[in-house]
């Protein structure tokens, strides 16, 4: 009878065990992942097995209304036509991202866009009359762009500095999001960049 | 009847109930039961629920109609089994003399015994995943086909990505998750195993969501899906808490593929729910995909995987080819050929991994050896007794 209840025993502390094991947070490190390097193109561009784009990248803007802009001295851009329009890289070392993001419509609206800003850095929302305040509005050829900027609290601080533009019924947003220090050095040539804004 | 004689007669009763014949034979039909039980049910359930509600349950739930109760109606394939075994040991251990007369049988015995324990590790242990690979591509991970996990991924570092995968059973409890190694807790706010995703309407009550594209989205719960052939959309509210502030509550599914992040002190988190991943200390590329078909037919003829196996930590690098029944067995993982698509571009790896696959096939060795050496000892007995015979009537007719 005792070596049943140590057999018994024994099964049950393997079960609990492999039950355990199976509900921890796990952990790897691994190298970034080449989105597509080593794919053909069409594999790329397929979704993958059992994910079919059930929420789908909206289309790319339509001729009529592409905004362009004029590139600071040293950066560089590659435009991908979808969602994400185009990413700018800089000269400026250190971590940092310049984008450029189309999306139909009002895409949710200045107020939840301005908050997603935010939200992104820890920063809590704004009401309506608070993101007035904060907005700088700078004159552009494709009309007025709407400017924030936003510093998050903590020791190790991020910064984003972004636009939104409504042209030809799409909402465009040219955002530039990093670590505090590299946003501020390359802030006054991404304000130029906006400032170059202008319909093709 | 005194106390310690009165345990004493009820050990012995216990003892004649757990060593019985007839116990085994009820165990048997039981198994059979649930083997068809379970057969039939997978026209409404598919295959893996129906082989964990029957067979690898210790007792057989059903739900009384209209009430929402469910109630015990069998005992489980995992609880049969167990009494089966404890009833192999004990009676081989009470009946089975320890004589030579009787290996044959002591060898099938084992080999029983093996078969259960190992059917029990492959309930607990093992694990099936699948590799799902472009010609070209290179992967160092596979993904369960049945579970999900949160990934929050600092993806900080320029050249390393930190993945903490938070499983799906964790998030369907509910409340605080600590992900460790990093300073964020997620408080999960809702759970839906099954859910279908809409763009949110003016009849839509207000999303919890706060933050990422699930403010604009309304999450309408679904009844899980059973095919093995489907796959369930879940989703989850979840809100980061970091250093004591809320990075609002954010809705995460399976079926949104764009990953959303959040930045805490400077570090960029993403967070994505998918298949469970588990990544592999070695890389795996498809070079070739082949589907070969019968001359002026396209009845197929073979399935096969050229893949490049690449360890740099163990200094491996070669090329094996996986095709059917020929699975590619490397560091306790079994890659099977098991499906394909995109016009024959993509190939699809079953990756069991088993630490106990060898047990059945042990078993089955054992089990066939016993019966041999048992036939073979009462093939000699009976051959003795034979000879024997024949030399007492040749002395009586002489």
């Amino acid at each position: 009878m005792n070596i049943k209840i140590a057999a018994s025993a024994a099964a049950l502390a393997v079960a609990v065990a492999g039950g355990c094991r199976r509900d921890e947070v796990t952990h790897y490190r691994v190298p970034k992942e080449r989105a597509g390097a080593d794919l053909t193109p069409a594999a790329v561009a397929a979704p993958p097995p059992g994910m079919a784009g059930d929420v789908p990248a909206p289309p790319p803007p339509s001729g009529q209304a592409r905004l362009t802009w004029t590139l600071p001295a040293g950066w560089s851009q590659s435009l991908t036509g979808g969602m994400r329009y185009a990413t700018l890289k800089t000269p400026v070392p250190g971590k940092l991202d310049v984008s450029v993001v189309v999306l139909p419509g009002p895409a949710g609206g200045e107020l939840a866009n301005v908050n997603r800003w935010r939200n992104q850095i820890g920063l809590p929302p704004l009401d309506a009359a608070a993101m007035a305040k904060e907005r700088k509005t700078l004159a552009t050829k494709a009309g007025p762009l709407a400017v924030y900027d936003f510093t998050s609290e903590g020791q190790q601080k991020s910064r984003v500095v972004a636009a939104l533009a409504e042209a030809g019924g799409s909402t465009w947003f040219l955002k530039m999001a990093g670590d505090e220090k590299p946003v501020a050095t390359a802030r006054a040539e991404f304000i130029r960049m906006l400032e170059s804004v202008h319909l093709e | 009847m005194n106390s310690p004689a009165l345990a004493k007669t009820v050990a012995m009763k216990l003892l004649d109930l757990i060593t019985s014949l007839k116990l085994t034979i009820v165990c048997l039909a039981a198994l059979m039961v649930l083997v068809v039980a379970c057969t039939l049910a997978q026209v409404n359930l598919g295959m893996y629920a129906a082989v964990n509600q029957y067979i690898r349950s210790f007792v057989v739930w059903a739900e009384v109609p209209g009430t929402g109760w469910s109630v015990a109606v069998f005992p489980g394939g995992a609880l049969v089994g167990l009494v089966l075994t404890a009833n192999i040991v004990a009676a081989q251990l009470r009946r089975l003399e320890l004589s030579w007369k009787k290996a044959g049988l002591w060898i099938v015995h084992a080999g029983l015994i093996l078969l259960f324990i190992g059917e029990f590790g492959t309930s607990l242990f093992q694990v099936e995943s699948r590799l799902a690979i472009e010609q070209g591509q290179t992967l160092s991970y596979v993904e369960r086909q049945r579970g999900l996990e949160l990934a929050v991924i600092d993806v900080t570092d320029p050249a390393h990505d930190d993945v903490y995968g938070v499983p799906e059973s964790r998030l369907a409890r509910g409340g605080d998750v600590a992900v460790t190694g990093t300073p964020i807790t997620l408080r999960v706010k809702g759970w839906y195993q099954n859910a279908d995703l809409v763009n949110r309407g003016p009849a839509d009550p207000p999303s919890p969501a706060t933050a990422g594209v699930g403010v604009g989205v309304a999450v309408r719960e679904m009844p899980p899906v059973t095919s093995d052939d489907d796959m369930n959309r879940s989703a989850a509210y979840v809100e980061p808490v970091a250093g004591g502030r809320s990075y609002g509550t954010w809705l995460v599914s399976n079926v949104l593929g764009a990953p959303q992040s959040f930045i805490h002190e400077g570090r960029t988190y993403q967070l994505q729910l998918r298949q469970q991943r588990q990544y592999l200390p070695y890389a795996i590329t498809l070079k070739k995909f082949s589907h070969d078909v019968y001359p002026g037919t396209d009845i197929p003829k073979n399935f096969s995987s050229l893949v490049h196996l690449s360890n740099p930590g163990r200094g491996e690098e070669r090329d094996v080819l996986i095709y059917m029944n020929q699975p590619l067995r490397y560091d306790g993982k079994a890659f099977y050929q098991a499906s394909f698509g995109k016009g024959d571009t993509l190939s699809i790896l079953q990756v069991v991994d088993n630490p106990g696959w060898l047990l059945p096939y042990i078993s089955c060795v054992l089990v066939a050896a016993g019966l041999v050496v048992h036939f073979g000892i009462s093939l000699q007995r009976s051959m003795r007794r034979r000879s024997a015979a024949a030399s007492v009537q040749g002395t009586l007719t002489s």
